[in-house]
């Protein structure tokens, strides 16, 4: 008896004030006048919204070149080796002595040994010179051993090699891990770089975003004035602007998302050709599912939070 | 409900539009103000709606000093009360029911009961057939009764009117007059701000009289003042 009439007061209560779906249903309302407001301007929304994206395509552009470099670095650091070119004069079996010598040392898991010949083999191979090699007389190329130390860090390979410079036959010692290292100092700049310009462009998407969401509302001052004379708050009055502000920034964070595609489809075709030379299958990465969520709702946000700023002050300066 | 205790009200130009006004309308109290042109009539309802604030004195509404408001308290306390503005300040990129709509949809409404009482405040006013135009394809008159019937769809403890009834014929103007009186019988405190002293004599309500700022008659129908 008891619970049926709380039952009903309950239902009383939800018909005739405010609820939690008439919440929902409140901001689903002004969610779609807002969109439709953005469609009766196209031409300027859409102005908005390439400039949004055109920010955010810069930072993901680089953030995109840094992660692929980095995975390509961490395939190449295993890789580090040592050459050690040897004395022309030295015979095969002096070679293989060396080698083996070599395979003893705590410091080294391998030493792989290509002769002269091999080398000049490879070499034809690489560069479709076989012609001209088989006109030269005498291999100019020396034998080489490749040594793969234990320990890949760089310090610790750059002692290795110090010490094999004294190994009998070396004529020289070349680290490849030297462009390892150079590259690794690239792509640390190009993450910092991207970091910074991530920065500043996200102050300046701000500022873009707050600037159309600040003439929105000069434009719609009477509105608001009514508004808030009927007994609107200041955030209700500012909602509508909230919501163009997400819908500016979720529509940059898509187009970035296409255009990122464009981007990395056209470089990488581009890097093809280029790529088939050092029989690479290294190629741009695509964007996977987080990096196009990372935009589109970094860019809602963004869009969101520009609006907030922008819109907050001045319609709370809109007195009736 | 409603108290003015010694209130002055001067623009930032230096001009003083009311002076040491200090009256009371109680519950369920229907009250006109009529005056000349710029004797402050608008001035003083905008003080109760707190669109302007008192230069000394104070105004009360429910015993709340509206001087101590904030900002979102203020909000609150304008939903407590329908206004009827002088210039209408009606929307006019949305229909004549959306307009009627917005103080529902401020307290969060759901659509199909704000729809009931949407219709039934333009109904009250005779506009039930042009829910769906917009405010200029409306005459005067038609915008006024809209800028009623908004005032009244929330169905507020308080109504303030400015001139509701400027743009009306005779037999429209005693409509809403019959409306206004109904809110009364039910415990609505009123204040309509009006030069029609012809309409005022006719309903033999408590007349506050404005002039140059100060209240120099308070006629109560009962008698006294
Ligand atoms: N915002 C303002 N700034 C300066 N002076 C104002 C302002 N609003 C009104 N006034 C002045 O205050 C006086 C009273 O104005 P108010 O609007 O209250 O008159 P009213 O009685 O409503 O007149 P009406 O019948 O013409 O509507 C006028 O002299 C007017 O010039
Ligand atoms: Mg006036």
């Amino acid at each position: 008896m008891k619970s049926e009439k709380l039952l009903r007061s309950r239902n009383n209560q939800r018909r005739d004030s405010p609820s939690l779906s008439s919440w929902v249903q409140m901001h689903r309302r002004t969610a779609l006048q807002s969109w439709q407001r953005l469609l009766k301007t196209p031409a300027s929304s859409f102005a908005t919204i390439f400039v949004i994206a055109v920010g955010l395509l810069l930072p993901a552009l680089l953030y995109g070149v840094s992660s692929n470099l980095s995975s390509v670095l961490d395939n190449l650091n295993g890789s580090a080796q040592i050459s050690l070119f040897m004395d022309r004069g030295s015979t095969a079996s002096e070679l293989r002595l060396v080698r083996e010598d070599l395979l003893f040392d705590d410091a080294i898991s391998n030493v792989e040994l290509i002769s002269s010949e091999q080398a000049l083999e490879e070499f034809s191979a690489a560069t479709g010179l076989s012609e001209i090699s088989q006109q030269l007389s005498d291999n100019p190329l020396p034998a080489t051993l490749v040594v793969t130390p234990m320990d890949a860090d760089p310090q610790s390979v750059a002692t290795l090699a110090a010490r094999l410079g004294a190994t009998p036959h070396v004529e020289l010692v070349q680290v490849d891990s030297q462009w390892i290292q150079r590259l690794t100092a690239v792509s640390r700049l190009v993450a910092v770089s991207g970091q910074i310009l991530t920065i500043v462009i996200v102050l300046g998407l701000f500022f873009i975003v707050g600037n159309t969401i600040r003439l929105a509302i000069e434009n719609r001052r009477d509105e608001i004035r009514v508004v808030k004379l009927v007994g609107g708050t200041d955030a209700f009055a500012a909602r509508p602007f909230l919501y163009a502000g997400m819908y500016y920034g979720l529509g940059g964070g898509m187009l970035a998302t296409m255009l990122q595609f464009a981007v990395v489809i056209g470089f990488n075709s581009a890097l093809q050709d280029l790529l088939q030379l050092y029989e690479s299958n290294f190629h741009l990465q695509g964007f996977g599912f987080t990096s196009i969520a990372a935009l589109v709702l970094g860019g809602g946000a963004i869009g969101w939070l520009g609006a907030l700023l922008a819109s907050f002050r001045q319609i709370a300066a809109i007195d009736p | 409900m409603i108290k003015f205790d010694n209130v002055s009200k001067r623009y930032a130009g230096g001009h003083e539009a009311l002076s040491a006004i200090s009256f009371e309308i109680s519950k369920g109290e229907m009250a006109f103000i009529t005056g000349r042109s710029g004797a402050g009539k608008s001035s003083l309802l905008k003080l109760i709606l707190a669109m302007e604030r008192a230069s000394t004195g104070a105004v009360f509404v429910d015993g709340v000093n509206i001087n101590r408001l904030s900002r979102r308290q203020i909000a609150q306390h304008r939903r407590k009360i329908g206004a009827v503005f002088q210039d209408h300040q009606l929307l006019f990129d949305r229909s004549v029911f959306d307009n009627v709509a917005l103080p529902l949809e401020i307290c969060g409404y759901r659509p199909q009961d704000a729809r009931r009482r949407v219709r039934a405040a333009l109904d009250k006013v005779g506009l039930l057939r042009k829910e769906r135009l917009y405010p200029e394809m409306l005459s005067g008159g038609e915008q006024q009764r809209v800028g009623i019937a908004r005032a009244v769809v929330n169905r507020p403890s308080i109504i303030l009117a400015d001139e509701p009834t400027g743009n009306l014929d005779p037999d429209l103007s005693t409509d809403v007059m019959n409306v206004f009186q109904q809110f009364r019988d039910v415990g609505v405190s009123l204040l309509v701000a009006s030069h029609d002293i012809s309409l005022i004599s006719k309903l033999n309500c408590r007349t506050i009289t404005l002039e140059a700022g100060k209240i120099t008659e308070d006629y109560s129908a009962g008698g006294g003042s």
